[in-house]
């Protein structure tokens, strides 16, 4: 308990001085203001980019400094808050599909990359993506790094326990429909008591969702999220849950469940494999890919984004257009399971080899036709905002039991709420 | 005969009682390091293993791969160490003159000080935001040591010890021999504090060490996170692997134990203290 | 500043101010008015203190300057980082501003949202509800616990260390461990119900249960530092009292109600005081548990959101969706909230103590 007062001097001032250099340290790396420099911050999330492909690109690109940062954590809200300043702000950032459209209003804190020659390769990637990232006076914010075409993942020797059919073609067939897919689920748990046919009700919904041209807002800002097509998607994923087919999974307990077969099946993008390759490493060899049933959706794909404060806009543009050449896609598809946005890329061996997790399986079978099928949506600014409700009220289902009618309606004035407060009529 | 065992009895069981409460509030330590020595797929298994696992190393060694766990660890420490020392002195020197001097606005300001102790920080976390981007603070530790160098509980405790525990006599002999405020503070005050700064540096050191929101709001890259912040990254990035998140959690938490442990019985002491003022 | 008043005396105003003498407290004269000792020993003793009358503005600086100077630094930083935000929150509960755009004035606006906003008053209710489940259980153990320890001799040293270890802990780490131990397919507790041959429950996918846990979480972390408190307060009643009492044939549970719980009053209102500003102020424990990497989280706070708190809602909305003005809208009504509940707890423990 004793602390000598020359202690605490030396103490003070060492540690201010320590606290002083490393602070300095951390602020003062990199921007001189000037629009050609070699030191570029590149920001984006684990499992955003193949590693291996960002290491590559280190080596190519030996004239400038990469400075690579994985961010952890919420990474919308941190590129918010990186932004705030020039001297925090990346020069080349990932942004979620699902964040894409929220940024459009701020485009002018991005480049146009047709500026910079986006608008000459355009056309060797998929046109709806890049849409997504097209504000409506022409500008392109965001190169598309993946898509996320939809598909059903299910455990074959399940199905083979359960009687179903196990190999992909002919899961499809059957499972063609929503209520085909839902009526094999009832079979299944039947017959194994143990597994359920999905995690829970949101991943259904959004599909669905996802499976129609529009969504939440409309064209003309108007909220369209009380109307039909959006009724019938809810109606769809209320289904399992009247069936009991329905394992409820709303934690990260998920993990654990894919890895006892607690479920089943399930409904994820093509990035939704590494997913469960992580979570259960024990079970290679076990699934499958099928087709969605009632057709292609596409979930999330990200986009790699130049900030207006870029360091330096020419080299960026490169570094990101190597980064993301149609070889170097078919790369990460294989090492992190990002769907390719060229259509170069689907013909490379990456893609069209068999994936030894999911037994041998050729999935550019079933992911390459989705992908081209995908129907183009418009996605609001305020289209996640708005969207939320109807996930928390399908939770609120699963976990307290709250009477789905209620629910919908329940959510559907909070999204109302919801959009009149972010500006939407 | 009879109510000498009923006595004996009645202690035992208080005993027994008290005991199952401190089994409870250290269990959590015990099981932290069971999961941080097994692996993931024993934790996810039934009956789950009870007794430690030789898995700690392979578990340390996927935390590396996934954290840079030393370096957080340092931003802790720098965070922690600079908000003490501030705290310290700033406190300290504020007591010394509400506690021994007389000024106009005293009371009122020393009024405001409690007043201000029940308001939540998230009061004022947007606009501190934005001033730690005016001022380029963001990303940086700065933005966690500045608002915290100095606070209200600190000056409070230090006033209330320097009042009893500064004799007048002492300070009155200084001034004879011409000793003015800060030569008064340096010479007399201090050493005379110093049980009442040895408590309330631990206080603020622990405060700063397990606080949370404000690195998660101010901080972005992953060099700069502090622990708190990189663990509760590391658990929603990666739940899948419990094994390797424990370890970072036990990791975490055994410096700021030992250190407890080592100064728990004066610290303890004075943190009732200071309730019972 | 710290988010959680971690460990250790939190003196606020109300237990520590007037409440210091009447009933009991044998708080030691020497502790009391630093100001009136202090007046023997002024920086300039030859001179009488008209305080700052007559004199110009160089004298008044010769006299106090050093004094401000002492104490500016708490109160330069409490005006930059709080005091200033403070009202700058109230200008922006007036705004709409997503952070990088342009300030829109919109009145009432962010208000009149609040009102009708159901999440609003579902993460009132919810963060309501958790207090109650966490402090009542707390203190009430801990006031047995104090008084356990009390009656003994032996051992109360290392019972204070081991159940004031708790308080001091990182509450990511410990809402990482609950996250852990009550998770719904392998969890601790679940084996536990398992093995007793229960059927497993949904700790964290349940309306109530995540409350529960949350709760729990809270009662486990600051019931020995209650314990502890209490325990000093009951060291300070002399003894002779109860053998009074006792010679008069009084019980050991009317002892405990006319003699202890009233000479306790002050140090039980200190703790009612500080775990409802704490309780309230729950954030981290479902930021924690249930935090994930997606940006537009539609379960912030769990499933059926049952685990958002005010807090954690405010979070989410200034920092999640970056509607600042709102988020500021929220954080208004909820100090105002805390506030008329502190001055409710307040009024009823004192307003008992004035009984005859």
């Amino acid at each position: 308990m004793d602390l000598s007062r020359r202690r605490f001097l030396q103490t003070a001032v060492l540690t201010a001085a320590a606290a002083g250099v490393t602070t300095a340290c951390g602020g003062g790396s990199g921007k001189s203001g000037s629009k050609d420099s070699k030191d570029l911050k590149f920001w984006y999330w684990a499992g955003g980019l193949s590693d291996k492909v960002v290491a590559d690109s280190k080596k190519h690109f030996s004239d400038v400094k990469l400075k690579t940062s994985v961010i952890g954590g919420d990474f919308k809200t941190k590129l918010l808050t990186g932004m705030k300043t020039a001297q925090t702000a990346p020069d080349i950032t990932g942004i979620k599909g699902e964040d894409i459209a929220s940024f459009l209003p701020n485009a002018n804190r991005f480049l146009d990359l047709n500026s910079l020659g986006m608008d000459k390769l355009a056309p060797e990637y998929l046109s709806w993506k890049l849409k997504q990232a097209t504000t409506q006076d022409g500008k392109v914010i965001g190169f598309p790094i993946d898509i996320g075409p939809c598909a059903v993942y299910y455990r074959e020797d399940i199905f083979d326990q359960a009687g179903l059919p196990t190999d992909p073609a002919k899961v499809s067939a059957q499972l063609s429909t929503w209520d085909a897919y839902f009526d094999a689920g009832v079979e299944l748990h039947k017959k194994v008591p143990k597994s359920f046919l999905i995690n829970n009700i949101g991943a259904v919904f959004s599909m669905a969702v996802g499976q129609g041209t529009q969504r939440f807002i409309d064209e003309d800002n108007k909220f369209i999220g009380d109307q039909d097509h959006i009724r019938t998607a809810w109606t769809t994923a209320v289904k399992p849950y009247t069936l009991d087919i329905d394992a409820k999974i709303n934690d990260n307990t998920w993990n654990a469940a894919i890895s006892k077969g607690t479920v089943a099946t399930g409904l994820g993008a093509a990035w939704y494999a590494l997913d469960i390759q992580n979570a259960a490493p024990g079970t290679k060899g076990k699934w499958r890919v099928a087709s969605l049933p009632s057709g292609p959706s596409n979930l999330g794909g990200s986009f790699l984004c130049l900030p207006a404060t870029c360091a330096n806009p020419e080299l960026a543009f490169e570094v990101v257009k190597w980064i993301l050449s149609p070889e170097n896609q078919a790369r990460g598809f294989a090492d992190a399971a990002l769907f390719p946005t060229s259509p170069a890329a689907y013909k490379l061996p990456e893609l069209t080899g068999g994936d030894a997790f999911f037994g041998g399986q050729k999935t550019i079978d079933i992911f390459g036709p989705a992908a081209e099928k995908i129907p183009a949506a418009y996605e609001a600014p305020a289209d996640a905002a708005v969207s939320a409700p109807y996930y928390s009220e399908l939770t609120a289902i699963e976990a307290k039991g709250k009477d789905p009618e209620a629910a919908w309606k329940d959510a559907v004035s909070q999204a109302k709420q919801i959009a009149q407060r972010q500006g939407v009529k | 005969m009879n109510s000498l065992n009923r006595k004996r009895f009645r202690g035992l069981s208080v005993h027994v009682i008290l005991m199952i409460c401190v089994v409870i509030s250290v269990f959590p330590f015990y099981w932290i390091i069971v999961m941080a020595t097994n692996t993931s797929q024993d934790i996810y298994s039934y009956p789950p293993k009870l007794w430690l696992g030789d898995n700690l190393l392979t578990n340390i060694d996927h935390l590396f791969d996934k954290m840079d766990f030393f370096g957080s660890l340092l931003n802790t420490v720098i965070v922690a160490v600079c908000t003490t020392l501030l705290v310290l002195f700033f406190d300290s020197l504020a007591a010394f003159a509400f506690a021994k001097y007389e000024f106009p606005a005293k009371k009122f300001l020393f009024g405001l000080l409690l007043a201000m102790y029940i308001l939540p920080t998230q009061l004022a976390i947007i606009p501190q935001y934005e001033i730690m981007v005016q001022l380029g603070w963001l990303g940086t530790l700065k933005a966690l040591i500045v608002p915290a160098a100095a606070n209200a509980f600190g000056i409070f405790w230090m006033r209330q010890y320097t009042s009893t525990g500064v004799p007048d006599e002492l300070l009155d002999a200084a001034r004879i021999e011409g000793a003015g405020f800060f030569r008064l503070y340096w010479h007399v005050v201090l050493p005379c504090v110093r049980p009442a700064l040895a408590f309330l540096g631990i206080y603020t050191f622990i405060a700063a060490w397990n606080d949370y929101i404000l690195p998660l709001v101010m901080l972005v890259n992953p060099e700069e996170l502090t622990l708190q912040v990189a663990l509760a990254q590391l658990y929603a990035g990666h739940s899948t692997d419990y094994s390797m998140v424990m370890a970072g959690v036990l990791l975490a938490v055994i410096p700021l134990m030992l250190m407890f442990t080592f100064f728990a019985r004066g610290f303890i002491a004075d943190a009732t203290k200071g309730a019972l003022r | 500043m710290s988010s959680s008043p971690v460990a250790g005396p939190v003196p606020t105003g109300p237990s520590s101010g007037s409440a210091n003498g009447p009933s009991g407290q044998p708080a030691p004269d020497r502790h009391r008015g630093p100001g009136r000792s202090g007046r023997r020993v002024r920086p300039v003793p030859a001179h009488r203190p008209p305080a700052g009358s007559r004199r110009g503005p160089r004298r008044w600086i010769a006299r106090y300057g050093t004094q401000y100077l002492a104490i500016s630094p708490y109160y330069l930083i409490f005006s930059v980082f709080m005091l200033f935000p403070m009202l700058y929150t109230v200008y922006l509960a007036f705004q709409k501003w997503d952070g990088i755009g342009e300030m829109k004035f919109v009145g009432l606006d962010q208000f009149r949202f609040l009102w009708d906003d159901p999440v609003f008053w579902l993460s009132l209710r919810n963060t309501l509800v958790i207090w109650v489940l966490s402090t009542v259980p707390m203190l009430f153990m801990a006031l047995v616990m104090a008084v356990l320890i009390n009656s003994t001799r032996r051992l109360t040293a290392f019972y204070r260390v081991a159940l004031f270890i708790p308080s001091i802990t990182s509450l990511v780490a410990i809402a990482i461990f609950f996250g852990a131990i009550f998770s719904n397919n392998f969890g601790l507790i679940n084996a536990v119900l398992k093995a007793m041959h229960l059927s497993a429950v949904p700790w964290l996918s349940n309306e109530w249960t995540i409350k529960l846990v949350i709760a729990t979480l809270m009662t486990w972390q600051w019931t020995g530092y209650n314990a502890i408190i209490y325990l000093a307060g009951l060291q300070a009643i002399p003894s002779e009292l109860y053998e009074a009492a006792r010679m008069d044939g009084a019980g050991p549970t009317r002892m405990f109600f006319s003699i202890t719980i009233p000479l306790l009053r002050p140090i039980i209102l200190f703790t009612v005081v500080i775990s409802t500003v704490t309780g309230l102020q729950s954030f981290t424990e479902p930021q924690v548990l249930f935090g994930s990497d997606a940006s537009t989280n539609p379960n912030s706070g769990g499933p059926g959101r049952a685990g958002l708190t005010t807090l954690l809602y405010f979070y989410n909305q200034a920092f999640d969706y970056n509607d600042f003005g709102y988020a500021a809208a929220i954080v208004w009504a909820f100090f105002l909230l805390i506030l008329l509940i502190v001055v409710i707890n307040w009024r009823l423990v004192q307003g008992k103590e004035r009984r005859p």
